[in-house]
């Protein structure tokens, strides 16, 4: 059997193996945990931002179980390949979107991913306190999966957002950058 | 045919799951004369350490802790699996071992997740009923029920209702399973 | 105009869909559509009197328009000028569940008890109501009507509500035999208990709590206040069936008798 391309893949599970649900749900949830954190951290948009990515984190750990479960994708051989993934599968079997992936680094450890769509934030507008347009990154909880998701797949990642539309950027980036890849944990009190 | 037990081990080598099938070798430790005398959680913890007497894989001399038995069992699979890696590369695993008395198999998810079950000899090619465990109801039951923590240290979460009545409704019915 | 625009929305976020109302609304009234107009007022009318009691109240209220702000600096694109009936294409269910699980995690932190949990998960999902109420009022801008009886709003939320965010109609709408102020919305399958496998420590639980919240916060808005929670049920065919108790407050009961 041909090998197939990662979007490939992302089509087909999507369609055949993926069960759906209409994408306002998701939206709008995610606007209320946004809006109780906001409240909860007093508009301390700083620590929405991190209370965001540890969530994300902790979906992430349980995401890439899914994706695995559903994908049977092989490991991949490079953090090319690892992009793509993200990029064409990921994004695609959850999210229904696929972000491009752009600015590869030389070393190859560091790429972008632009989000032309992004369900999470559909009709979203920032507070207007003028400290939100500045402070907060609303998708913030989507860095947080992919750090969970790639650490689980034993490769520790910093992802982080470099503009976003709704602070009114020309487009949606998160920076993604590989740190190192992590040894299998050993057990206790084994050397 | 018949299947001896069942383990679950994280990616941080600990034992989240486990359950017997088909042992009556094992037999709870009879009460001590501390654990008899009221602190009823030692008493628990107490019942809860049942011990092999005879029988069954790992044959052990003496007494053995479910404890004991899982860092066993671990550290067996963990130590195989290395050995398989470094001969014969990355992408190498092991199926499954056998002694003369019992078959152990194994299956690892990319997430170090180890699936591990541990029949007797007979039993062939069951890598698809671990997957399908792991695809079908560990990642159903377990990694998407919300009041599950997203890992599970001391097997919290994973020993739920749904995942246990789903482990025994789909293994029950299985022709290795008599 | 002022009422429609800020009505009953908190000041911070997802503010984008009522003043998508407002856009539309400000466009129609612009091209001066006469019979566009008459089915706008209507409209106005219906979402005026969305004021929504109790928790709404709590949030803060903005009575700022949006619209200066656009004017002062030239912008692209905005959400006001999006179409609302556009659907967005559908996501995977799971990232509704791992996005819940996260929601019950976070909820589960610093709470007494069971109750408190259940208050948490209703206050998400009263957020999501309130929202999901306004854009079903501006898409049904054709057949807007008010509904002014009880069981007229049950239904709605029993069919409209539900296909709305959960793509199907909820599967039973009961009146109580004993109470005269309670009313049962019935979901054989829940979304949010899809993989729900309640631990025995916290046997009461039931994070349903999240739709009793919506359904609370469609019948605030639409001015009959009711006290909304889950309570499962399972059944041999339906493990999950939830049903949602609606209990009314004093006051609609009064208005109901006077209308009758």
């Amino acid at each position: 059997m041909a090998v197939r391309t990662p979007r490939q893949v992302g089509e087909d599970v999507w369609k055949t193996r993926i069960e759906k649900v209409n994408a306002e749900l998701v939206t709008l949830t995610y606007g209320s945990v946004v809006a109780q954190l906001c409240k909860d951290f007093r508009n301390d948009y700083v620590q929405v931002n991190e209370q965001l990515e540890s969530m994300g984190y902790n979906i992430g750990i349980r995401l890439i179980e899914d994706f695995l479960a559903r994908t049977n994708s092989e490991r991949c051989r490079s953090f090319k390949d690892t992009a793509e993934m993200i990029s064409k599968v990921g994004f695609k079997i959850f999210l229904n979107i696929t972000p491009a992936i752009l600015n590869w680094s030389q070393d190859n450890k560091q790429f972008s991913l632009i989000f032309d769509e992004n369900p999470l934030a559909d009709f979203v507008e920032l507070p207007d306190d003028g400290k939100a347009v500045n402070e907060l990154w609303y998708s913030n909880i989507l860095c947080g999966v992919l750090r969970g998701a790639l650490e689980m797949v034993q490769l520790q990642v910093e992802a982080e957002f470099v503009s976003d539309v709704l602070r009114g950027d020309d487009a949606t980036e998160m920076k993604v950058t590989l740190v190192r890849v992590l040894e299998d944990e050993m057990p206790v009190g084994d050397e | 045919m018949t299947i001896y037990s069942f383990w679950i081990f994280d990616r941080h080598c600990e034992c989240i799951y486990h359950k017997d099938f088909k042992r009556p070798q094992r037999v709870l430790r009879p009460p001590t004369l501390a654990s008899t005398t009221g602190d009823t959680k030692e008493n628990a913890q107490q019942q809860q350490k049942r011990v092999v007497s005879s029988g069954g894989p790992p044959k052990g001399t003496g007494p053995l802790t479910v404890d004991d038995e899982a860092k066993l069992v671990f550290g067996v699979v963990f130590s195989l699996r290395n050995m398989v890696t470094k001969l014969a590369g990355d992408r190498e695993s092991f199926f499954a071992f056998k002694t003369s008395k019992y078959k152990l198999h194994f299956f690892e998810t990319q997430t170090n997740l180890r699936f591990v079950m541990v029949t007797d000899v007979r039993v062939e090619g069951i890598r698809p009923i671990l997957e399908q465990i792991y695809a079908g109801l560990y990642v159903e039951y377990v990694v998407k029920n919300p009041l599950s923590p997203p890992e599970h240290p001391g097997g919290e979460g994973v020993n739920n209702e749904l995942f246990s009545l789903g482990l025994d409704r789909f293994l029950t019915p299985l022709e290795i399973f008599e | 105009m002022r009422g429609v625009g800020t009505g009953h929305v908190d000041s911070s976020l997802h503010r984008g869909v009522t003043a998508s109302a407002q856009a539309l609304i400000s466009s129609a009234v612009d091209t001066s559509s006469l019979s566009c107009y008459s089915d706008f007022a209507s409209l106005l009318i219906t979402m005026s009197k969305m004021q929504s009691s109790s928790r709404a109240s709590s949030d803060k209220l903005s009575l700022r328009s949006s619209a200066p702000s656009s004017v002062l600096a030239p912008r692209r694109a905005t959400i006001y000028d999006r179409n609302v009936n556009r659907r967005a294409p559908d996501l995977a269910l799971s990232a509704f569940a791992f996005l819940f699980s996260e929601m019950v995690q976070y909820s589960q932190k610093n709470v007494k008890g069971v109750q408190e949990m259940e208050n948490k998960l209703s206050a998400y999902g009263y957020h999501v109501g309130q929202r999901v109420l306004e854009l079903s009022a501006i898409r049904e801008i054709k057949n807007a009507k008010r509904e002014t009886r009880v069981l007229g709003l049950l239904q709605f939320i029993n069919t409209t509500i539900w296909k709305a965010i959960f793509g199907k109609p909820a599967d039973a709408l009961e009146k109580s035999k004993d109470q005269e102020d309670e009313y049962m919305i019935i979901d054989n399958d829940p979304i949010s208990n899809k993989y729900i496998s309640v631990p025995k420590d916290m046997p009461s639980l039931d994070c349903a709590s999240f739709q009793a919240g919506v359904i609370e916060a469609v019948m605030d808005g639409c001015q009959f206040p009711a006290r909304v929670t889950a309570h499962s049920v399972p059944t041999d065919l339906h493990p999950l069936k939830t049903v949602f108790l609606v209990k009314l407050d004093p006051l609609v009961l009064e208005r109901e008798r006077y209308m009758r």
